[in-house]
């Protein structure tokens, strides 16, 4: 039998916008992927730990104040200083058009923003792992 | 195959809405049907008539003459000023606020200029969480949602630009606000601003944070301490200032209902007044302390009677459960604002239609003395100068040209408002009966209840969007493919970070360190004790001991709230 995708959401830094990942993470189960929550308020470093940890397939980071760019910077470089840069990357949130090309040179693999399409998520997120 | 009476509908009394049913709707439909199977509201996904009549508001046991009053009267449905907004227009503001203060009293300047006479002052997270900006925890957002703010200095520059156009400042510093009220007032000071010139609002709503927005430090029973020992100062000090603003506008970002907005908001305040009368005050005195500010959606009419029913309510609480008697006490005081929620990422100029649509019924609801307006291009990013300046525009244009302002409550007596009206009051009070039963708004937190109810709305309205049950244009419905997002979008100044630690630095570097580690020991003495907190606060942040330096101190005394109490569903 195919093992389920393993998912871990994670919120960094100071903002604790939860609506997106609530709804992310109800959405994702019922499409039946393992939906992982990293808690609220973590830094990139304890993110990686517990991606590493819990095994997952693929990190999930929402941030909605605009502090993606230096968080997924350090985010990518503990991905790789612990060796699991072969995950698959995804942010959501509040992200600009411009910043999506940025992103994706730290290793991001895909941005979804607001509004974003639940089964265009979960389809992505199926095939990026088969891939990987 | 439908057969039309003749008969006019007024001969046919005294059953006429049946008759009308059976004789004209129903064979109106019969063919094709209706639009859709079922008509709902937006949020309360309360099934709509298709028409209401007296029978209707017979059914629910409306009675003009107690549940209306008139402007000014109680219970203040129509409004709680007796000349409405033919005296005074509403306030007219807008967020702003960020990178260092002198970047916001650039924009607050701007905005001034555009006719604008409230400033709206939000902090960076670092300072709504507590922290100083060199602290590790804040990278990447330092001056990024908001102003930074880390020393008495920050806020001098910040208030540097023409003061005397400016009537209201509301500073959104929740958590820390003993401290962010203290800067408040010794800036003001060396500005040379009267503070009885100027009126400072604060939500100071730190139950909210716990609730749904999560900029908390302290575990909640000494949140709201901090938060009563504001409202108590002000009392004293200040009584023409509003130390108290329950944002339930947050609590319908986090896309609760207008029942949950009204019930959570009122038992929240609840707790905070309760606090205040076991101190010894009286109910006449700290209710006028208690303001309210509104997230207004899209559907017209839910609109129009939350923001009706909130008045309402709040009356009837004051008068049945408090015994309060003065007018100031019974009557509402409320901030409404469009809804951020409803501003989409896509086609963003559609939101200049949403926020005209929702500014009317704002100004058609009335009851409010300030109205602020999201941006239309709130969704993706901060706002730009020219949404700014476009915001202000629709307050006028609602205000000038549409009429809507010159005749007070003009809705009243149509049978689908008070209807509406009538069910969200009794919702609301039923709602509030729940709470009390978890022992308030503490209990209800302390238990996850409010989180776990909003969560699932989240849920409930993401499947509505999901399923095209509720269309949002632009978004699920005439969806523009391959849409390029063609928007100014300010940008952060990604060296404001770097700027505002090296201010932070040469300030520390210049101060009378010991005299600091004094004031900081007094700080501490005071929360171990009773002193209300804002006065070593007042001494402190003259002596520049920073704002991060001031929540340690605290926390070294109160710990600090779990950050996983606000997600119980995740």
């Amino acid at each position: 039998m195919e093992q389920p995708i393993r998912l871990l959401l994670a919120k960094i830094g100071l903002d604790t916008h939860t609506i997106g990942i609530t709804v992310l993470a109800k959405e994702l189960r019922d499409r039946g992927i393992e939906v992982i929550f990293s808690g609220l308020k973590q830094t990139p470093e304890q993110v990686v730990r517990a991606a590493l940890q819990e095994d997952v397939d693929v990190i999930g980071v929402s941030c909605l104040s605009g502090g993606h760019m230096t968080h997924l910077k350090v985010l990518a470089e503990q991905m790789r200083a612990l060796g699991i840069d072969d995950r698959i990357l995804i942010v959501g949130g509040v992200v600009p058009e411009e910043d999506v090309e940025p992103l994706k040179t730290i290793g991001v693999d895909r941005v979804f923003t607001m509004g974003a399409n639940m089964d265009d998520i979960a389809a992505y997120l199926r095939s990026a792992v088969a891939a990987a | 195959m439908a057969k039309h009476e003749s008969k006019v509908v007024e001969e046919l009394q005294p059953n006429s809405d049946l008759l009308w049913k059976t004789q004209y709707y129903e064979p109106a439909i019969a063919d094709s049907g209706e639009r859709k199977t079922s008509f709902k509201t937006q949020s309360l996904r309360w099934e709509i008539k298709p028409v209401y009549t007296q029978n209707d508001l017979d059914e629910i046991g409306f009675d003009p003459a107690s549940d209306l009053g008139m402007p000014g009267t109680y219970p203040f449905t129509r409004e709680t000023k007796p000349a409405g907004y033919r005296a005074d227009l509403w306030a007219m503001t807008q967020v702003s606020g960020f990178g260092c203060a002198e970047d916001s009293a650039k924009r607050w300047e701007y905005m001034v200029n555009q006719g604008l006479d409230s400033i709206i002052i939000e902090y960076d997270l670092p300072t709504t969480n507590g922290y100083d900006s060199d602290n590790p925890l804040c990278r990447g957002e330092v001056g990024r949602a908001g102003m930074a703010l880390d020393t008495l200095q920050d806020m001098e520059e910040a208030l540097n630009f023409p003061l005397e156009k400016l009537k209201n400042i509301t500073s959104v510093c929740n958590a820390p606000q003993p401290v962010n009220l203290a800067m408040l007032i010794k800036a003001l000071q060396k500005k040379g601003k009267k503070l009885e010139d100027i009126r400072l609002m604060m939500p100071n709503t730190i139950l909210v944070e716990y609730t749904c927005v999560g900029r908390y430090i302290y575990p909640p029973k000494h949140g709201l301490r901090l938060a009563c020992d504001v409202i108590e100062y002000c009392m004293k000090h200040h009584p023409n200032w509003m130390p108290l603003n329950v944002v339930g506008a947050q609590i319908y970002a986090a896309r609760g209902n207008p029942v949950q907005e009204i019930a959570y908001s009122f038992a929240m305040a609840r707790a905070y007044i309760d606090e205040l009368l076991a101190r010894g005050h009286k109910i006449d005195d700290v209710a006028p302390m208690v303001s309210f500010i509104t997230g207004i959606d899209m559907d017209f009419f839910e609109a129009i009677g939350k923001l009706r029913a909130y008045r309402k309510v709040w009356a009837r609480l004051m008068k049945e459960m408090y015994g309060a008697t003065a007018d100031e006490a019974l009557k509402l005081r409320l901030m409404s604002s469009p809804g951020t929620m409803s501003m989409a990422l896509q086609q963003p100029l559609n939101n200049i239609a949403r926020l005209g649509i929702e500014m009317l019924a704002c100004a058609i609801g009335g009851g409010a003395h300030t109205i602020n307006t999201p941006l239309y291009d709130e969704a993706h990013a901060l706002p730009s100068e020219e949404a700014i300046t476009i915001g202000a525009n629709i307050h006028h244009i609602v205000a000038h040209e549409s009429g809507v302002a010159d005749t007070i409550d003009p809705l009243a007596g149509s049978y689908y408002v008070e209807y509406m009206t009538k069910r969200l009051e009794d919702a609301v009070f039923e709602e509030m009966a729940k709470i009390d039963a978890m022992g308030g708004a503490l209990g209800a937190i302390e238990a996850g209840y409010f989180q776990s109810q909003l969560a699932e709305e989240q849920i409930a309205m993401n499947t509505d969007f999901h399923s095209g049950e509720r269309k949002f244009v632009g978004v699920n419905y005439l969806v523009k493919e391959d849409e390029k997002r063609e928007i100014e979008i300010f940008r952060h100044d990604e060296a404001a970070e770097q700027r505002q630690i090296e201010r932070l630095s040469r300030v520390k570097a210049q101060r009378d360190n010991s005299a600091v580690e004094k004031v900081l020991e007094k700080v501490r003495e005071a929360a171990r004790g009773s002193t209300n907190m804002v006065e070593p606060m007042l001494e402190a942040v003259e002596l520049y001991a920073t704002h991060g330096e001031l929540c340690d101190a605290m926390r070294d005394v109160f710990g600090e709230h779990d950050p996983n109490a606000l997600t119980p569903t995740l």
